[in-house]
């Protein structure tokens, strides 16, 4: 298969399953500052400023708005064009990579992109605070419809593993970006206020984060009731059949790039599956006593860190477009990562390419 | 006759009209296709209509308007009523063709080798040598079976006498083959009975012998050759048709960026490394081909691309140069070169054509600039042209003015009357529509001409233009055995 084509691929599904994420950020959210309205109130920017830290665009958000509202986190999250990763933009960027291979790809998939691309150009804003419900639920049964299209149209070769590498890539990295965040809220309020309330909102919150991954009910019937922050990061990272799960998202992606070069789990071809498989084989055997252990923030931001080199080296083992001749000796130092200002940055196709050419 | 073709106005003292003799009666081939109209009213022509609406978006078969805004995509404006061409007509075209193209490729070979005919004097040999599409670099260089123009599309038109003349070759990269096959395929959907009445000769295989041909231009002796289609992408007016032919014949649809040249031989980049290319298709112009050799701000094409070919190791079609044979100014002496190389009387006629270059012709060019049509000598798309009797003085002056500018750059025409077919308006009525018909050539180990062509029609009323990108659109045509 052309580098190109996979590449296309690859992006079209990454973008669909961020803007994906990024309506079940927000979903979320308004559902949480429901339930917490008689506890504390609303209008607290803090439960908006976690959305930016998710993604991790604060200095940007700061350039174009002034406050962290709802109407301001909506507007940047869903409509902004110059926020590289708002839905609208995650879905025209999808559209894009889609039509670059309209003839690869199955004429159901490329209608539903399609679809979904121009139901954003109809949206406007004031429907959206209108009706938030409704509008996420829209984007993320399109985007379950895309998943259920491409696996029932489109031939489970080569270019389907591409697919799901970077689905289930782009969803651990959300799931990992989204209990970070939660950690750290509850770790700045816990600073600053002088008394902890008794619990009830941080069981709330930690339900959110459950909700957001569409968790809460498989949790329950592991847990049962038991909600407490041990169980649920043991569960959102650990758990090896749910699929917004860390660990069953690092599996499915392993998978796929084995089936692609042929590794095994005593042999790999190429760094992507050497690390891929490092990191499976480390979350199996890790604990949750093991995470304390590291520090919650430090093992994630790792794993984050992680998860994009072996996007690079998929990029560069798949993609890159290179020769023989000038194949870089040591693939792993070749390509350092370096994000834009503020830390952590989502990856990009358009950064991948720049980093290339560097 | 039918209730569309009863009010139907002919004006055949003017026109030659396809399916209308001057008696007022029909012509023989059109007889079932107007009883089986008489049976539809204006909701059955509506329904089928909508049938064909969906087939072609469905299939996303659009086409971008340069020029409006960003993004415009358009249907391709399809007529209902297909056109029939007579199997003995239809020989006659083919032969035409046949013989036309193998005297082009001559034409080139030589032009590109010995120059004979230019020494001869037969063409003036600074017509040849001041061509922009002449490529002085690659004389001497022989693709595989020496042959040149691989894909071609001429356009054929048909005078007031109803005689098939020939109104350019496009030898570079003629589109509008895609259509061709998806009109048929609307027109199967729409009129299945029609269908059935009249022995339509087949056309699908259109996409096989188009493989065919290319694989056997490929000079890889060690395995069947890796055939590829290069594309300018997505933006490409024709990018439908690229990713529309690739996906028929089961190649790879690549761009620029796809291929890479180590070692004068050409690889697509794969997800297993790179693959060996023997034949390219290329649906790029020669001046986008390799940014080392043609422009260097072209991000289209292949750096080192044009070497690999020099050495053998690539197969291009069309080959690189062809353009000098279908600058509008040789078009002038096809009927001479014919005679040069074959020894033959041309089957298929030009339109007389005056050259600005030649003194003569340039005063009567000037001094008729009302009733000619006067074109740019390589544009083409029906850009640069000015047809007399529809433009105003300004315009004519403007025209002048470059005329005398740069007369090499020109060639004038009468105003033809192209023939005329009944073609719907608003799907109620019938008008008759200038049409002109473009078969597609192919040119392997042998020739091979698929029965039909894209017919294009100027569904502008009165308007002579029918390219696509000036409001034009197309019908089925149908080579029929009697």
């Amino acid at each position: 298969m052309l580098s190109r084509v996979a590449e296309s691929l690859f992006w079209m599904s990454r973008y669909f399953e961020r803007a994906e994420n990024t309506a079940r950020f927000l979903d979320v959210n308004f559902n949480l500052l429901l339930d917490l309205n008689k506890i504390t109130h609303v209008e607290n920017p803090n439960y908006w400023i976690a959305l930016i830290l998710v993604t991790s665009d604060k200095d940007r958000f700061n350039s174009l708005y002034d406050e962290y509202s709802a109407h301001t986190v909506t507007d940047y999250l869903v409509f902004n064009k110059n926020n590289p990763n708002s839905i609208t933009t995650c879905i025209s960027l999808a559209r894009e990579n889609g039509r670059s291979i309209i003839e690869s790809i199955s004429s159901e998939m490329w209608e539903q992109v399609n679809n979904l691309y121009h139901y954003l150009q109809s949206v406007t804003p004031q429907f959206v605070h209108n009706n938030p419900y409704g509008f996420y639920k829209e984007i993320k049964n399109a985007s379950h419809l895309f998943q259920g299209i491409t696996d029932n149209t489109f031939s489970h070769n080569e270019g389907w593993d591409f697919i799901q590498i970077a689905k289930y890539l782009e969803r651990t990295d959300n799931i990992a970006r989204l209990i970070d965040v939660k950690y750290h809220m509850l770790l700045s309020e816990a600073e600053t206020q002088a008394e902890i309330v008794a619990g009830s909102e941080d069981i709330i919150q930690w339900m959110a984060v459950l909700k957001s991954c569409s968790a809460l009910e498989a949790f329950r019937k592991v847990y049962l009731s038991k909600i407490d922050p041990d169980n649920i990061l043991r569960f959102l990272i650990l758990d090896r059949t749910f699929p917004r799960s860390i660990n069953f998202s690092v599996c499915a992606a392993e998978d796929a790039l084995w089936r692609i070069s042929g590794s095994s789990r005593h042999r790999y071809v190429n760094n992507a599956d050497r690390l891929i498989g490092k990191m499976e084989a480390e979350l199996s055997y890790t604990a949750i006593e093991d995470i304390y252990a590291k520090g919650l923030h430090h093992y994630l931001e790792d794993l984050e860190q992680r998860l994009v080199k072996v996007g690079e080296q998929v990029h560069l083992t798949y993609f890159a477009y290179h020769t023989p001749e000038i194949e870089p000796v040591d693939v792993e130092e070749a390509l350092p990562f370096t994000g834009v200002a503020g830390g952590r940055a989502y990856w990009s196709q358009a950064q991948q390419h720049q980093q290339q050419q560097q | 006759m039918s209730r569309f073709f009863e009010r139907y106005e002919p004006e055949t003292r003017q026109f030659f009209d396809e399916v209308i003799a001057s008696e007022g009666t029909p012509r023989a081939h059109y007889d079932k296709m107007l009883q089986r109209f008489a049976q539809f009213s204006i909701d059955d022509i509506k329904a089928r209509r909508e049938i064909v609406n969906i087939f072609f978006r469905n299939q996303g078969i659009t086409f971008t308007v340069y020029g409006e805004d960003e993004g415009v995509e358009r249907l391709f404006p399809f007529d209902l009523i297909p056109r029939v061409v007579p199997a003995h007509e239809w020989a006659t075209i083919e032969k035409g063709l046949i013989q036309r193209i193998t005297a082009l490729n001559e034409f080139l070979n030589d032009i590109y080798h010995g120059q004979k005919i230019l020494k001869e004097k037969i063409i003036p040999a600074e017509l040849i040598l001041g061509s922009q599409h002449f490529r002085r670099e690659f004389v001497g260089v022989t693709p595989p079976l020496g042959i040149y123009i691989h894909v071609t599309g001429s356009d054929i038109i048909r005078d007031r006498q109803g005689n098939y003349l020939v109104l350019e070759d496009n030898l570079r990269t003629p589109s509008g083959v895609s259509y061709m096959l998806q009109n048929r395929q609307a027109m199967k959907r729409a009129f299945p009975v029609l269908f059935d009445k009249y022995k339509i000769r087949p056309i699908e295989n259109y996409p096989q012998e188009l493989l065919r041909t290319l694989q056997e231009i490929g000079t890889a002796s060690r395995r069947e050759p890796n055939v590829v289609v290069l594309t300018p992408g997505i933006y490409n007016s024709a990018y439908f048709e690229h990713s529309f032919l690739a996906r028929q014949m089961g190649v790879e649809l690549t761009e620029g960026k796809d291929l890479v040249v180590n070692n004068n031989k050409v690889y697509t980049r794969t997800t297993r490394g790179l693959e060996q290319v023997d034949v390219i298709y290329r649906r790029v112009d020669d001046a986008f081909l390799d940014p080392l050799v043609f422009r260097p701000d072209s991000k289209l094409g292949v750096a080192g691309l044009v070497n690999a070919y020099r050495k053998g190791n690539v197969t291009l079609a069309n080959a690189i140069g062809c353009g000098v044979a279908d600058d509008k100014v040789i078009y002038s002496f096809v009927p001479k070169i014919i005679k040069y190389y074959l020894g033959e009387d041309p089957i298929l006629e030009n339109v007389p054509t005056w050259l600005a270059s030649d003194p003569a012709d340039l005063k009567y060019i000037l001094a008729n600039l009302d009733s000619l049509v006067v074109k740019a000598a390589n544009e083409s798309g029906g850009y640069g042209m000015l047809i007399g009797p529809e433009s105003t003085i300004e315009e004519q002056e403007k025209f002048a003015e470059m005329i005398v500018a740069n007369p090499r750059n020109y060639i004038a025409q009468p105003t033809i009357s192209l023939s005329r077919h009944p073609s719907f308006f608003n799907d109620t009525e019938l008008w008759g529509c200038h049409i002109d018909l473009r078969p597609y050539v192919l040119y392997g180990k042998t020739i091979t001409i698929v029965p039909g062509g894209l017919t294009r029609v100027a569904l502008k009323r009165g308007s002579l233009v029918v390219n696509s990108s000036q409001g034009g659109g197309s019908k089925d045509t149908w080579v029929v055995d009697e």
